[in-house]
C-alpha cells in the first residue's frame, strides 16, 4: 500500500528509524511531504530541498573568480568552492559548470571537484526530490529521453539539469512531465511514447 | 472603532453570522499560487483572504545572523492598505504586525527541523489581502500548509485559532465584529501531534476555567483545521493519480 | 540562491529565430486574465495574470481633506508595492526606486487619462473623497508596468462609489458606481540585441538593455516612461506607439467586457 502522507502523520505505530521522519515513543511520523510505501517502510518525498553528498554530480554556475577559487552558485542554501589549480584552464565568471562534491564544509560551503565547463545548451529547474524519478533506475528515463530526443543531458543532484542539441523541447517537456507525475504509476510507458520518433534524422 | 453602541452578538444562541456558539467559519486552502515561492498557500477563512509564501532555505545574509548549528526564519506579516472595510491603511510595519511577525516566527521555529540546514535562512511571507478578525490565526495556519508545501522537514503542521468571550459565552473564531465588542480573545497555535501549545496571547478577562474550556474548544476545532490542511496539500498529487486511475 | 537558468545567449539565439522561450512571438502578450471584486473589503479590486506575473489592485475610497490649491477637487494616489512574497529579488522594508517607479507610471496614465474626475470627488467644503489606488505585487515574472495598470483600470471600471449621507459614510446598500472615462491601457516594451519585443518577462528583463512603456486611449498616447539606460532611436519610439495602439485594442477589450 503506497499513500501520500504530510508532516505530522503517523507512518507506523511503533518507534522506528526511517529516512524522512521522527519518531517518539507512540510511532513513527512523516517530517515531509511523499509518498509512503507501507511494505518497503520507505517514505520517498514529493518536494524538497538538497542536501549535499559526498559523491553527487551538481550543476552550478560560477558567480565569482577569487584567484585561488571559484565561488559557485549551486542552488542550494550553500556556495560551492573548486580551487584553480586543479581546473581546466579556461574556467570563469559566467560560465556554467558540472562539478563532483567532496564534503560539506564547516563553515556551509560545499567543496567540489573535477569542475568542467558545459559549453552552449540550455539550463532547466526542477525539484531536487524528482531527480532519482528523472534518472530512473539505473539511468533508464533519462537514457530514454537522451536516445529518443537525441539531447545530450547531464543532471545535477541539485535539481539543475543541462540540456544540448536534438530535440531539446521535446526532452524539456518529458522532464517536465516527470517532475509533475513523479508519484505516479506507469511514467516510463507514457514518456517513451511522448519522445520515441522524434529523434533526429 | 465605529463608536456606535454594542450590538447584541449572541441572540436566541445564534451569533450575528448565524453560527453557533462553537462554530468555525468556513476555511478553505489551495497551494502553489506563489510560482516563484518553494511553497505558497492561499487561504479563504470566512471573509479572510491571505496568501503565505517561503523562501529558502538559502545562506544567511548578512553573516553575524547565521547560526552555524541550524537555519534562522525571517518572518513577516503584513495587511493590505485596501483588507479592511473602512480605512485605508497605510502599509509598512507597524507595532501590532512587528509582534505577530515575531509570535508567528517563534511557532515555526519550533516545528521546523531548523538543524538540517546550518547557517541557512528561510524566509516565511504572510500577505493579508483581506481581513475580518483572526487575520493572525489564518495566517499561521496558512504558512504552516506553505512550509509543508515546500518540501522543508517539519515535526508536525501547526494550526491556530482564536476563542473569544461575550458576556459569560466563550465563542470559537471570532469575526471582526465579535473581535471589536468581545469581552475577551484567546489566540492559540497547537501542533496537533503533540497537543503543545506553540503561541498563546490573550487579552480581556477570562477566568481559569474559561481558559480550560477554550483550549478544549480549540482543540477540538482543530481537528477540522488540521483536516483541512492535510486535504490542501494532498490535492495537487491526488489530482494527477486520478487522471491515470485504471 | 536560485541559479537563473536562462542566459542571456539562450535568449539572444532565440530571438534571432523569431521566437521566446515560451514560444510566444516577438510582439505577443502572455495570456491574460482578469478576475474582478477579488477583494470585497474594498470599493473596487482586480487581480491580473499576465503568464506567471501576478498582481491585485485594491481601491479605498475614503473621506480626506482638499489640497489647498486645488479645494474643489478629491485627491487620487497610487502606491505600488513589490511584496518580498513575490520574487526572491525583492526586500522588506521601504519602497524601492523600482517600486516608486511603477506607482508613479502606472499614476500618471490615469490621471493623463481623465478617466478620473477629481471635481467628481468634491463632497463639501473642506471635504472631499480621498481615491487610494494600491498596486499589490503578488508573483514577479516581468511586465508590472502593464499588468498593474490594468489591474488598476479593471479595479476602477468596477468600483462601487460610496456616499456620504448625515456626516457618514455609506459603503453598502444602495449605492452607485464610480465614474469613470475611457480606459487607459499601457504596452511596455524590451530592447534585447537590438530586437524589441512587447511583454517582457522577469529573465528577459533581466538582459534587456532599455525598456519603454507607452499608455494610450483609443486615440492618444497618455504618457510614456523609458527605464534602463540603453537608447532607442526615434524610428524606433515611432514603431513601438503604432503596435501600441494596435496592442491595446486586446487590452481595452479585456477592460470593456468586465463592464457588462
Amino acid at each position: 500500500m503506497q499513500k501520500i502522507v504530510v508532516p505530522g502523520e503517523k507512518v507506523v505505530n511503533t518507534p522506528v528509524r526511517i529516512e524522512n521522519t521522527i519518531s517518539d515513543k507512540n510511532g513513527t511520523y512523516a517530517c515531509v511531504i511523499g509518498f509512503f510505501d507501507d511494505a518497503r517502510k520507505i517514505l520517498i518525498p514529493l518536494e524538497g530541498v538538497w542536501q549535499p553528498r559526498s559523491g553527487d554530480t551538481v550543476i552550478g554556475i560560477v558567480e565569482e573568480d577569487k584567484g585561488t577559487m571559484l565561488i559557485i552558485n549551486i542552488n542550494a542554501p550553500y556556495k560551492g568552492l573548486a580551487l584553480t589549480k586543479f581546473l581546466e584552464a579556461d574556467i570563469t565568471t559566467g560560465d556554467t559548470i558540472a562539478a563532483t562534491v567532496k564534503d560539506l564544509e564547516k563553515g556551509g560551503s560545499v567543496m567540489l571537484l573535477k569542475p568542467t565547463k558545459l559549453q552552449g545548451g540550455k539550463l532547466i529547474s526542477v525539484s531536487p526530490s524528482k531527480i532519482p524519478r528523472i534518472i530512473g533506475s539505473g539511468n533508464s528515463m533519462v537514457k530514454q529521453i537522451s536516445d529518443g530526443t537525441g539531447t545530450k543531458i547531464i543532471i545535477g543532484l541539485n535539481g539543475i539539469i543541462w540540456l544540448s542539441g536534438g530535440k531539446m523541447d521535446i526532452a524539456t517537456s518529458a522532464i517536465l512531465k516527470i517532475q509533475e507525475e513523479a508519484h505516479t504509476s506507469g511514467l516510463t510507458d507514457r514518456i517513451k511514447k511522448m519522445v520515441s520518433n522524434t529523434k533526429v534524422q | 472603532m465605529s463608536g456606535s453602541e454594542k450590538p447584541e452578538l449572541i441572540i436566541n444562541g445564534k451569533r450575528l453570522d448565524g453560527r453557533m456558539p462553537n462554530q468555525l467559519r468556513d476555511i478553505k486552502i489551495e497551494t502553489g499560487v506563489i510560482k516563484n515561492a518553494v511553497g505558497s498557500a492561499y487561504i479563504e477563512w470566512g471573509r479572510n483572504k491571505i496568501v503565505a509564501g517561503v523562501y529558502g532555505p538559502k545562506e544567511a545574509l548578512p553573516k553575524h545572523v547565521q547560526d552555524p548549528e541550524k537555519a534562522i526564519i525571517k518572518c513577516r506579516y503584513a495587511m493590505s492598505p485596501f483588507s479592511g472595510v473602512e480605512d485605508h491603511s497605510r502599509s509598512g510595519p507597524n507595532r501590532r504586525s512587528t509582534e505577530i511577525s515575531k509570535v508567528t516566527r517563534e511557532v515555526f521555529e519550533n516545528v521546523v527541523l531548523l538543524e538540517q540546514f546550518p547557517g541557512g535562512e528561510i524566509d516565511l511571507y504572510i500577505d493579508v489581502l483581506q481581513s475580518d478578525g483572526g487575520t493572525r490565526a489564518a495566517g499561521i495556519t496558512a504558512a504552516a500548509v506553505a512550509l509543508a508545501s515546500s518540501g522543508i522537514p517539519m515535526s508536525d503542521i501547526p494550526f491556530a485559532v482564536s476563542v473569544g468571550k461575550v458576556g459569560n459565552q466563550l465563542i470559537m473564531d471570532m469575526d471582526k465584529i465579535e473581535d471589536n465588542y468581545s469581552d475577551a480573545d484567546m489566540p492559540v497555535a497547537i501542533s496537533p501531534r503533540t497537543g503543545e501549545i506553540l503561541l498563546l496571547q490573550m487579552d480581556g478577562n477570562l477566568t481559569k476555567s474559561e481558559v480550560s474550556a477554550g483550549l478544549s474548544m480549540i482543540k477540538e476545532a482543530g481537528e477540522t483545521i488540521s483536516k483541512i490542511q492535510r486535504e490542501a496539500l494532498k490535492a495537487p498529487y491526488e489530482k494527477i493519480l486520478e487522471r491515470y486511475k485504471e | 540562491m536560485k541559479i537563473r537558468t536562462i542566459t542571456e545567449d539562450y535568449i539572444r539565439d532565440l530571438l534571432a529565430q523569431d521566437t521566446r522561450e515560451d514560444g510566444r512571438g516577438l510582439l505577443d502578450y502572455r495570456p491574460i486574465s482578469i478576475k474582478t471584486n477579488a477583494i470585497p473589503n474594498a470599493e473596487g479590486s482586480a487581480q491580473v495574470t499576465m503568464g506567471n506575473t501576478k498582481v491585485l489592485a485594491g481601491i479605498k475610497i475614503v473621506v480626506g481633506s482638499p489640497m489647498p490649491d486645488k479645494p474643489n477637487e478629491g485627491n487620487l494616489i497610487t502606491s505600488a508595492e513589490l511584496l518580498p512574497i513575490a520574487s526572491e529579488h525583492f526586500e522588506t522594508g521601504p519602497p524601492s526606486p523600482e517600486a516608486i517607479e511603477l506607482s508613479r507610471v502606472i499614476d500618471r496614465g490615469i490621471r493623463a487619462s481623465g478617466m478620473i474626475d477629481t471635481k467628481a470627488l468634491f463632497i463639501e467644503e473642506e471635504k472631499v473623497w480621498d481615491l487610494f489606488i494600491d498596486v499589490y505585487t503578488l508573483n514577479y515574472d516581468g511586465n508590472l508596468f502593464d499588468a498593474g495598470t490594468l489591474a488598476a483600470v479593471a479595479a476602477l471600471s468596477t468600483c462601487r462609489m460610496p456616499r456620504y449621507e448625515d456626516k457618514k459614510v455609506v459603503r453598502e446598500g444602495n449605492i452607485g458606481m464610480l465614474k469613470v472615462g475611457n480606459p487607459i491601457t499601457s504596452c511596455t516594451f524590451a530592447k534585447i540585441a537590438d530586437q524589441i519585443i512587447l511583454d517582457p518577462d522577469s529573465n528577459e528583463e533581466e538582459f534587456m538593455s532599455s525598456r519603454l512603456t507607452i499608455a494610450n486611449d483609443e486615440n492618444l498616447v497618455r504618457a510614456m516612461q523609458k527605464g534602463i539606460s540603453g537608447a532607442f532611436s526615434p524610428k524606433e519610439i515611432e514603431s513601438m506607439i503604432d503596435i501600441t495602439f494596435d496592442k491595446s485594442k486586446e487590452l481595452r477589450k479585456l477592460v470593456g467586457n468586465l463592464k457588462e
